[in-house]
Parts: structure tokens; sequence; C-alpha cells
């Protein structure tokens, strides 16, 4: 699996991406560290907490660090999360969070295959 | 409901005012009941002491008479001078006596003077001189004249040597009538005196009868009252018993008020009655009064009643109506809003086709680089201006309550045009209609405008043109300026959108600028739309300061012309200068020609114009056979007689394809490309024309290169050696901020959050670093209250361009990120160009 092949199966735009980033060596360090952002899980402990606040941050983080990375898919739904957040708590926030997960669970089993296929 | 409610209204006014006509009705009989038993009262009151006052005058004068008899016996006295009888009837003479006699005890009188009287009823008369007690009684003398004697005990020497019992004095009736004034007619008061058995011993005028019962009896037969018997055996008893006696007599309609009293030293009776008529009379009157006063108030009462119950019923009506009123705008307020969420799509969907239809070109040509990239500039275009109407759609709410602001930037006119055009080409294109685009005496194309908002206004003003023309029709969208009365930074821009359309009703035409309208028509009700758009239109002209007029006609069109006041943009424009070479405008506007030749003098090119193919052929002849041809030809698509195509076709004939020939058109070069590149053309400049429209249009084709690519390049590395402090609270973030700014030679510090940030720009040295990069979502301290922190702090470099960057353009968060005292804003991701730009710009301002 290649970096372009890791995109497309996290629904994100390479082009875009290395149109800003310039190298895919640029891009490929920073994919592979978005594996160890804090972010998500701050996202989701503050859900489970209730601090809405903060997991509005978390959710509006993600979506920055999305769009610079331009993982599109996660960027939508993280992006709908933090508007929704944006006003409280909501029915919708909820199943928009569920969204978020599964998302970024699509896109860091990607980023993991593809780390996979670096190492093997 | 309303039923109810008016027949409990009419329910309530009938009972109260048949409780008000039985309250005031009880109170006019009670009342007038009242006053007639006060009335008796005092009636009774007043005839008591009117008898009394009869009595006691007819006792006074009695007894004053009988006191002069007696001082008669006393002055004259039997034994002494009132023996000759002479003295005693010069002293009765004296005190106006008309007779004078002795009397014995068996009723035999002896005259001293005055013609022989006699007792008229002897027996009381003579018992009572018998008791040597005072007596009057009544006489008749010799003429049968009536007479009252009165008698006092007296021994007078008789003829026959007897003593005399009483000494008798006698006086004409009359002068007791008088004294009683029993005789006065006009006295409502009468009076009589009578004896026991009702004879009477002195009548007043008027009584007839020998007694006073029969009168009594005649009276009420007369009266038709029919107790008289009652009455008289009342009056009979009470004479017996010696009593007062006080009666009314109701005589029919008439009442009177009877009263006897025994009168002193007789056996007589005064008997005095009073008509009540006169205080009937009153009373009746006053009662009369009272009724119609009673009636009067009730009147009034019911009356006023009547109105509050009228006036209640009419508030309630109001109210009602009010009501249902409301009823029915809210159902027309919420059929108005279902309608605009089952409309909206439609101007979504206006560049949201230009979008789909430009992606299927591309995708069809994608071996075409020159032809995709054009593709993608619509694409770009239209998603722009789609993401600002989806944004409207969202601001919808604040157009309402009136809170829409506007961002006033440098805006490029001919940018704004060359968008709406492209926006609304496949539109124009899918009704098969014609589209001309006139530009004309533009004085400044940068101005400071919303461009946003005035893409939305044209574009609402355009698609709604698109719209309501019939294919084939006519669509016009014309610019021009003027000088501006606010002075000459300010320029008047006229913009006019025209069309051969349905037009408007008069009605409609007076509420096209409300919310949610649409003409309700059969016509139109086959057109999509948000109803929307005209509200939208007007409040941002009116936000402008500009104002928008319309004029239409129905089946024959409408005309829409916007005028805004713009600010002048004082931008360094790119020396345009091309070489002054021949140049042949081709179309069929006589006012486009002019005001191209125009701007192309400006720009250094002589150009003549024509304005139709056949002339344009004539003037190229003309100049080959004079051997100084064009240098090149602008030439528009759409012509009369020969078209564009076929002008050029011909030229390229005469001229042998020597000079480039350029296509003028507001249409869509893609759908005429491949005809116009097999006439020969050789390229391509959309209208509408501005100066630089034509100055970058025609600089390709005369072989000049971008001056601006090579400015751009230049500018690599020119961010060389400054210093950076970038607050980001995420690592992967700022490592990729980090990586591509230091390709451009910056040197970076990370805070990684607001406070760090303050801190670290407090630790440095003044104007250590030369800008601050700024996210705003970041936990301990946020971007807003950090750059607040640093703009508060004493210090020479607190001025230090602060630049936010965040994942939110909401104009909001713009905003507010100014009002922090920030002095720009960048939206993630992270386009390097922009940063640097903007960096470049606010580190080089310093």
């Amino acid at each position: 699996m290649n970096l372009k092949e890791c995109y497309e199966a996290l629904g994100g735009d390479y082009e875009d991406v290395l149109g800003r980033l310039r190298t895919e060596k640029l891009v490929q360090k920073f994919v592979l560290k978005f594996l160890n952002d804090k972010s998500y899980e701050l996202l989701c402990k503050s859900l489970e907490t209730g601090d809405y606040e903060e997991a509005f941050r978390a959710s509006h983080t993600i979506k920055g660090v999305c769009q610079n990375l331009s993982f599109t898919r996660l960027y939508e739904s993280s992006h709908q999360l933090t508007e929704a957040l944006r006003a409280g708590w909501s029915e919708e926030a909820a199943g928009l969070a569920e969204r978020v997960k599964a998302d970024y669970g699509r896109t860091a089993a990607a980023i993991s295959e593809f780390q996979k296929g670096l190492e093997g | 409901m309303k039923n109810r409610i008016t027949r409990f209204l009419i329910t309530s006014a009938a009972a109260i005012s048949v409780l008000c006509l039985v309250v005031f009705s009880f109170l006019a009989y009670y009342m007038n009941k009242q006053s007639g038993d006060t009335i008796t009262a005092v009636g009774t009151i007043y005839m008591t002491g009117m008898n009394d006052r009869i009595s006691m005058h007819f006792r006074t004068t009695i007894e004053m008479r009988l006191t002069q008899v007696e001082e008669l016996v006393e002055e004259y006295p039997p034994e002494g001078s009132g023996r000759d009888g002479q003295g005693l009837a010069y002293g009765a003479k004296a005190r106006g006596f008309n007779h004078l006699a002795s009397c014995s005890g068996d009723g035999r009188f002896e005259m001293f003077f005055g013609s022989p009287v006699k007792v008229t009823d002897p027996e009381p008369f003579l018992q009572s001189i018998q008791n040597n007690e005072k007596k009057i009684a009544v006489g008749t003398d010799e003429d049968g004249n009536h007479l009252i004697l009165m008698a006092v005990p007296a021994g007078y020497d008789m003829s026959d040597g007897q003593k005399s019992k009483a000494l008798v004095a006698g006086l004409s009736v009359d002068y007791i009538k008088d004294i009683l004034s029993l005789d006065e007619n006009n006295t409502l008061v009468y009076s009589h005196i009578i004896r026991k058995d009702g004879s009477f011993v002195i009548r007043s005028a008027g009584a007839f009868r020998d007694t006073y019962f029969h009168r009594i009896r005649e009276l009420f037969t007369e009266m038709g009252a029919d107790d008289a018997e009652r009455c008289v055996k009342e009056l009979q008893s009470a004479m017996e018993e010696n009593r007062d006696y006080s009666s009314i007599l109701e005589l029919g309609t008439e009442r009177r008020h009877l009263y006897c009293a025994k009168l002193p030293y007789s056996e007589w009776y005064l008997v005095t009655v009073m008509p009540y008529g006169t205080l009937d009379a009153t009373v009746g009157q006053l009662n009369d009064q009272w009724g119609y006063m009673v009636a009067g108030s009730c009147g009034v009462v019911l009356a006023a009643l009547l109105l509050v119950f009228l006036r209640y019923f009419g508030l309630n009506k109001q109210q009602l109506a009010a009501l249902e009123d409301a009823r029915k705008e809210a159902v027309a307020a919420n059929k108005a809003k279902s309608e605009f969420l089952s409309n909206m799509s439609h101007d979504i969907r206006t560049p949201m086709n230009a979008i789909v239809g430009m992606t299927a070109i591309a995708s069809a040509n994608l071996e075409d680089g020159e032809r995709v990239r054009n593709c993608l500039r619509k694409i770009t275009m239209s998603s722009k201006h789609l993401l600002g109407l989806i944004n409207d759609v969202l601001d919808m709410s604040k157009i309402e309550s009136g809170k829409m602001t506007l961002n006033m930037e440098q805006v490029s006119l001919r940018e704004v045009m060359d968008s709406i055009v492209n926006i609304v080409q496949p539109q124009v294109k899918a009704k098969n209609q014609q589209f001309e685009v006139q530009i004309y005496d533009i004085a400044a194309e940068n101005v400071y405008c919303d461009s946003v908002r005035l893409n939305q206004v044209l574009l609402n003003l355009l698609s709604n043109a698109i719209k309501f023309t019939p294919d084939g029709g006519l669509i016009i969208i014309a610019m021009y300026q003027e000088e501006s009365p606010l002075g000459d930074g300010y320029v008047r821009n006229h913009i006019i959108v025209e069309d051969t359309g349905i037009g408007m009703s008069e009605t409609f035409r007076k509420r096209v600028f409300e919310s949610f309208v649409r003409e309700d028509n059969a016509r139109v009700n086959k057109t999509e739309g948000t109803g929307l758009g005209m509200a939208i239109t007007k409040y941002i002209v009116d936000a402008m300061k500009g104002s928008i007029e319309v004029t239409s006609q129905q089946g024959k069109g409408t005309r829409f012309h916007v005028t805004l006041e713009m600010e002048k943009a004082d931008v360094e424009e790119v020396d345009m200068i091309l070489p002054d070479w021949n140049m042949l405008v081709v179309d069929d506007d006589q006012l486009l020609c002019e005001s191209t030749v125009a701007s192309l003098l400006d720009i250094g090119i002589k150009a003549e114009w024509t304005q139709d193919g056949e002339s344009a052929l004539e003037l190229v002849r003309q100049r080959r056979r004079e051997h100084r041809d064009f240098q090149i030809i602008l030439l528009d698509w759409k012509l009369p007689g020969i078209d564009g195509i076929e002008t050029a076709r011909r030229i390229n004939k005469i001229l042998n394809g020597d000079i480039p020939i350029i296509l003028i058109s507001a249409y869509d070069w893609n759908d005429i490309e491949k005809e116009a590149k097999e006439a020969g053309i050789s390229g391509f400049i959309s209208k509408p024309l501005f100066k630089s429209t034509l100055f970058y249009g025609l600089r390709q084709h005369m072989g000049w290169r971008e001056k601006a690519k090579e400015e751009e390049t230049q500018q690599a590395g020119a961010l060389e050696g400054y210093r950076v402090l970038l607050a980001e609270d995420n690592e992967l973030n700022w490592e990729i901020a980090s990586e591509l700014l230091s390709e451009e030679g910056l040197k970076l510090d990370w805070a990684e959050d607001g406070r760090a940030c303050v801190d670290m720009f407090v630790r440095s040295q003044p104007g250590y670093y030369d800008a601050i990069l700024m996210d705003i979502r970041m936990p301990v301290m946020n971007g807003y209250e950090a750059a607040r922190a640093i703009r508060e702090l004493d210090r020479e470099d607190k001025d230090v361009p602060i630049i936010a960057m965040t994942a939110d353009a909401f104009s909001e968060d713009i905003k507010k990120c100014l009002e922090c005292g920030m002095n720009a804003h960048v939206a993630k991701p992270i386009d390097i160009k922009e940063v640097s730009r903007i960096l470049m710009k606010y580190i080089n301002m310093r």
C-alpha cells in the first residue's frame, strides 16, 4: 500500500495535501504522526465525562489537523461535530460524535496498514 | 365560539335590561306610594291644625262676645243702673249687638232693644239658662233673619215682676260667618257648624241640604262613592262620644279631609272639609315628574348599557377578526417557510449546475490542459458563490433581524462581472437566451465593496431575469460609472439588469422586495425560487446605502436599476501599456464599441470600430490595399448578418491568417471553441470588456510575457530570517506549520497554548519576534485572550503583528479576531502563499 492508496482508503485528498506540503516524504511523516496525536483521546474522554467545552476544542483540533492533512472524510464529520458542539450538547451532536469515531477508526486503520506496509 | 359569545352578550344584555326596568318600576311605584302617604300624613296634620285654629277662633270670638255680655251685666247690674234698661241697650249697641233681651227660666224674652227673637232650638238653651250656664244658640228675629244668641246668667226684673234668668244678646249669623271665614269662596277650606243630628247651624256657601248628613250622602252619590253611610255613622258616633273626628273621604278620584270637633258653650260641632285636590295635583305632578325622572334615568342607564354591550360586542368582533387574521398570517408564514425550504434548492442549484457542467466538460477533455484549467477556474468561481449562497441562507435569520454586516474589501469589478457572467452562462445557454454584457465608462475598476454581497445582488437579478424570461428572450446586464456626489474618492456605479421576460403586475412590483414573495399566477408557479432573492437583494443594496429601482410591464419585460456609491480603491495599477498597434473592433453594440475603443486608447492601442461583419470585411480589404493591415482584430461572436466566426473565416481568407483574430463574447468559449479554432480564430476574450480584461487578454496574443509571474518568483525567500512565534496547541499542526514556514526561511518558536505564548513573548527581548501566528482554540488561554493580553502589555513591541490562524471562517470569528487586536486572519489549512503574503504585508508595514 502506498501513500496515495492510503489516502484513498481513509477518504483524503492526496493531490491537495501534496500541493501544500510539496513532498511525499513530508506528507508521509505527518500522516504517520497523526496516530500519535492525542486530540482524539481527549475528545473521547471529554465526551465521556460530559465536558462538552473541552470536547468542542478537541473536535476543533481534529478538524484543524484533518484540514492540514487533507483527510477530507474525517474533516467533514469532525467539522459538523464542532459546529454542533459549538451550541452545546444535543442529540445531533451525539450522532455526529459516533460518526467521528467511525471515521477516525477507518482513518487510523488505513494509516496503521500503511505503516505496516512500510515496516514489512 | 363566535356564536356563543354573541348569544351570551345578547342574553345578558336582555337580562340586565329587564332587571333595570323592574328595579326602576319598583322604585317609581314605591316612591309614588310613599309620597302619597306622606302627603296624607301632612294633610292630616295640616287639617287638624286648621280645625283647631278655626274652633279656637270660634271659641275666642264667642268667649269675647260672652264676656262683653257679662261686662254689660257688671256695668249695668240688675239692682243698679240696669234697672231702667236704657243703659243696657246703649252699652249693647255700643258693643255691636243687634238685639238685647232678658230671658226668663221658661224661655220668655223681654227685649231691651231690637226686634223680638226666638230661639230655634229652645230645649238645650233653656236647660242651660236654668243651670245658670253661659250659652250660645241660634235664633230668628221677626223677619226670619238668623241670629246668634248669647246668654249670660243675670237676674233682671221682668215685666211679670220675676227675675230673669239670663241676659241674651243677639248678633247676625253673618258675623260668625265672617269671623270664621265660613263664607269665603276663595278659600279651599270650608266649614259648617252642625248639630248632633246633622242639621246645619251655620252653613257655608253651597250647602243647600237640610242636614250635613244629607249633604254627605248627596256628595258621595254625586262623586260615585258608595260608603256614605259608613262615613255618616262614624261621624255620628264620634259626636255622641264627644270626640274629635278626622277622616279622609275617598270621593272617586277626589280625596277630601273631613274634621269634626265639638264647639264650646253649645251642642254644636264644627265640620271642616278640605279638598286634597290641590295637594293631590301637586303630589300628582311630583309623582309624574318622579315618574318621568325614573323613566328617563332608566332609559339613560339602559342606553348606556346597550352602548357598552354594543361596544363590547364590536370589540369582541374586532378581536375575533384580529385573531383570525393572526391565524391566517401564521398559516401563510408557515406555508411560506415550508415553500421556502422546498424551493431553497433552486438558488443553490444554479452555481451547482455550473460546477456539474464544468466537471463534465473537464472530464471529457482531460488531455486538454488549457481547457481543464478553464473549467476548474469556473468551478472554483461557482463553488465560491455556492458557499456564499449557503452562508446567505444561514444568514437569513440575521438579515431578518437586521444584523447583517458588510465585509468591505478591495474588489475588482472586472472579477465580479467575470465570475457572474461565468456563473450564468450555462443557464442562459440552457434556455437558448440571448445574453448581452455592456460595460462602458468605467472610471475605477477597483473599488471597496463586499464582493460576496455584490455578487449575490447581481446573481439574484440575473438568475431572476433568466428564470422569468422565456426561451429565446434577451437578457442584458449593463454597468457604467459616473461621478459620485460624495466626492473624488468615490464613484457612482450603475448596474442595469434588463430582460424581455414575462414582467410583473403593478401590485406585485410594489411587493417584489418582500420576503417569501413570488407572484402567484400560473406562469410563475412553474418557475422555482426561494422567494428570498429579491428581499436579500433589497436588503444588501440598502445596507450598501444604494438604491434599487424596478420598472416592469407585464408581458414585455423587467428592468432593475441598481445605483451604488463605492469608494475607489487606490491600487497601484500595473502600468498597462501595450504597443501602439492598429486594431479593429467589431461589435453590433455602438456603445460597447466606443467604450472599448476608449479603453484601448488608454492602454496605448489605436483602434477603429464597426458594427457588422460586412463592413468589417470591407475595412480589412481597404487596409490591405493601403498596405497597412490591422495588427489585431476583436470580433463579436453574435453579429447581424454574417456572424463572428464566418467573418473571421473570410478575414483569414483575405489576410492568409497573418494576424490574430480574437473573439469577444459573453457566451461560453468552450461551446464555440472548436468551431472558432477551425475558422482560424486565435483567442477569446470574455465580455465584459474592462480595461484590464483587454490588457491581459490582448497581452498574450502580443507575445508578452507575464511580468507578474517573475515578480512572484522573486518574492520567494523574502521572509528569510524573520522570527515568528507560533501558538498552536496541537503538535501535529505545529510540525506541519513549522515545516512549511521554515521552507520560507522563517525562524519559528512554538508556544503550546495562549498562556505560553504570552509568557514567551513577555520573556523575549523587545523586537525579538517579528510576528505572532495565533491559533484560536487552545486550552488554558485561547487566542482571543492571548491577543488581548499581549496588546495590554507595557512593551514597545506590543503592537507586534498578530495573525489568527483558525479553521473557522465565519465572518463573526474574523470580526472577533480583529476586535481582540489581531491584525489579520488566515484560514486553515495553512496556505503557505497566503500566510507568507500576509506576514510580508504586516512585517513590512512596521
